[in-house]
């Protein structure tokens, strides 16, 4: 089956463009808790997997987190929250900031997820219907298609070195750091093994066999992407105006 | 006597799929040869990494002579199940082979010169000593699947599981693999492996399922 | 006038390593089907890389020797025109597949030929149908068998429609049924006489071949 939202790519970009630009422009908490949450009430209507995505994202958004509280920790201006023998903890300002920052990450985090609400291709189909150039477009998608490939090998060479009797925790942190160590250099040989052979078997079908190439699909703008593009457009107005 | 895999009532889907496993129960005697048969996609390797604890179970129980697989590590379980996968790339890592080798138990605070020296023992008998210091990545894939037994082996689990041990091996190394299976039988440790070929289940086990769309066609013992 | 002519092939890796491929001779008639065989590890594989043109344009090493495409040597022609003339399928159906449809996957290669859109249409429903994977049009590849995936990936050599294809051990992963589909695939080009390259290290594999090379 086709996936199930029809919106062409252009306009997801077009939207998520817009929110992205709206969102490092504004300051002010309440107008970016705004955007953060129209964009997540975006996201959910075309990916109502939405909670499965987030639940996947957990560790990313533990660092997010973490990021956000030595922010609060390192500014110290404004009333004093928390303090720590001596040590400036939590101001309300820093705690604020921290807000402002979890937000503004949100916003992309879910920028992000509407734009992969389309296939790789259909967004690949999109760029390059923009006349970005073929290569530039190919080169990025097949960088975003080797993240993960990149984490399952770092998951299964874990679970495999754990298979060995290593019980992870119940060693030392020495230990740990020497088994992370040991496992660095084979999971980068071996994704980079892989993308040698994936550029193989691509070239030996014909990539970059000349400057040009067909695309058996081809995107069309349906009314519904013109409403939606339009709406968009006139609610951005509302919303500048407004602030 | 508990010496045995309990599998009970396990439920289990792959996300975005069907449920794969429903109410599904089996029970494993780690002293014997079990072959797990069926084609592809019937689900057998799937239910083998569910037993490692590779795969979490929706609902149900996995237990290893009565522990609940839930209250182990996969260092712990790892102890004493052997686990070869299907593809031997996802399980070797060391920049040698003798390095392969000894990395995990030299860590575990074996002795290094009684630990190098029983590698080099099982890689002789796996015709791997030649290529001692060779990178691993390097090796063809009849020599990594070796390898990877070895190196299973080097913690002398009581029960091995192995993924299609013979899927694209050439007729030496499968033999290679095959004397092997006898020796391990004939030192007493169980087996459980995978393979969709009944030919080589039908001479090497002592007791034979089938596993079809993740339900058990058949199960018979010699 | 052959389809392919190797004369005096040797390559190695590297300096200092041992040559993998030493004076290899052999031809293969238009049509015909070749088998190569001999124990893993051999230089099976880079001797299909050779045939191809992988080596040594896209993979470096030593070689020395000639490789002729139906008389043209190859290392005068591009990788463009070479893969209008020979397509390669190689063992492990997961790195050969990387679209997230099998549909954009198939379309892949004429797209890169810049075929045109309508031709591409006739090949893809003509591939779908051969093949019988109408069903998985939509899915994504990593969601099938391996025997599944492999037909994919013979199927995306098949759309490039070249003249000789060369499968480097493509039953290797594959279950019986895979298997059997896969054996008929190659009966059929049989028919439409293209030429054929098969390397396996199971002779039984090769009963279709019309003559087999040991290495």
């Amino acid at each position: 089956m086709m996936k199930a939202n029809s919106l062409d790519p252009r306009t997801k970009i077009f939207i998520v463009a817009i929110i992205s630009t709206l969102g490092i422009l504004y300051r002010d908490i309440k107008i970016l808790s705004l955007i953060f949450v129209i964009t997540l009430v975006l996201a959910f209507i075309l990916n109502h997997d939405l909670l499965y995505v987030i639940k996947r994202l957990k560790r990313l958004l533990i660092v997010v987190f973490f990021i956000a509280f030595v922010q609060s920790v390192l500014t110290n201006q404004g009333e004093v929250l928390i303090q720590f023998y001596g040590v400036n903890i939590l101001t309300d300002y820093g705690l604020l900031k921290a807000a402002e920052f979890i937000l503004r990450i949100g916003i992309i985090i879910l920028a992000s997820v509407i734009i992969t609400t389309s296939s790789r291709r259909e967004i690949l189909q999109g760029l390059v219907q923009l006349k970005i150039p073929y290569e530039i477009v190919f080169m990025v998608t097949t960088a975003i298609k080797f993240l993960p490939m990149l984490r399952d090998e770092a998951i299964n060479m874990f679970t495999a070195i754990q298979l060995r009797g290593l019980d992870f925790k119940k060693i030392g942190f020495g230990k740990k750091l020497k088994v992370y160590k040991y496992l660095l250099l084979p999971i980068i040989i071996s994704s980079i093994l892989k993308a040698k052979e994936l550029s193989i078997v691509m070239e030996m079908r014909g990539l970059r066999a000349y400057p040009t190439r067909t695309s058996y699909r081809q995107l069309s703008f349906s009314l519904k992407d013109y409403a939606t593009m339009g709406i968009s457009v006139i609610i951005t107005i509302m919303f500048v105006v407004l602030n | 006597m508990k010496d045995n895999i309990e599998i009970k009532n396990i439920n289990f889907k792959y996300p975005k799929s069907d449920l794969l496993f429903n109410a599904f129960s089996l029970d494993l005697n780690m002293g014997e040869t079990t072959f797990l048969i069926g084609d592809n996609g019937s689900g057998k390797t799937t239910l083998s990494k569910l037993i490692m604890g590779i795969l979490k179970i929706s609902s149900g129980s996995i237990s290893i002579d009565n522990k609940g697989i839930d209250q182990c590590t996969l260092g712990e379980i790892g102890k004493s199940i052997g686990y070869v996968f299907q593809n031997p790339d996802h399980q070797i890592f060391g920049q040698s082979v003798i390095e392969e080798m000894s990395f995990v138990p030299i860590l575990l605070g074996n002795d290094s010169i009684e630990t190098i020296d029983k590698a080099d023992k099982l890689l002789d008998n796996f015709g791997l000593l030649h290529k001692r210091e060779s990178l691993p990545f390097k090796l063809s894939f009849g020599e990594k699947r070796r390898l990877a037994i070895a190196s299973t082996l080097m913690r002398e689990p009581r029960y091995i599981i192995l993924d299609e041990p013979l899927v694209s091996l050439d007729m030496n190394n499968m033999d290679i693999i095959k004397i092997t299976i006898n020796e391990l039988r004939r030192t007493g440790k169980g087996l459980l492996v995978i393979s969709h070929n009944e030919d080589f289940a039908n001479e090497y086990a002592d007791r034979v399922i089938k596993i079809q769309d993740g339900r058990i066609a058949y199960d018979e013992s010699k | 006038m052959g389809a392919i002519e190797v004369r005096n092939l040797s390559f190695k890796y590297k300096e200092g390593e041992p040559y993998i491929l030493k004076n290899v001779n052999f031809s293969v008639k238009p049509g015909e089907i070749l088998g190569i065989s001999g124990k893993s590890g051999i230089g099976k594989s880079t001797l299909c890389k050779c045939i191809c043109g992988i080596i040594p344009k896209l993979q470096k090493g030593t070689m020395t020797g000639e490789v002729f495409l139906f008389n043209e040597n190859i290392l005068d022609k591009q990788i463009s025109e070479i893969v209008t003339k020979i397509g390669i399928v190689f063992q492990n159906p997961v790195t050969q597949l990387f679209s997230p449809t099998i549909e954009d996957e198939l379309v892949f290669g004429p797209e890169n030929l810049c075929i045109s859109r309508e031709e591409i249409d006739n090949r893809l429903q003509h591939t779908l149908k051969i093949l019988d994977i109408e069903k998985f049009r939509y899915k994504n590849p990593n969601k099938l068998s391996g025997g599944e995936q492999q037909l994919i990936a013979i199927g995306a050599v098949l759309m490039m429609e070249p003249e000789i294809y060369i499968f480097d051990e493509i039953l290797s992963f594959v279950d019986k049924e895979a298997k059997k589909r896969i054996i008929n695939i190659i009966r059929e080009l049989k028919k439409e006489k293209k030429t054929i390259i098969m390397v396996d290290h199971d002779i039984e594999n090769m009963d279709i071949a019309d003559k087999i090379l040991y290495i």
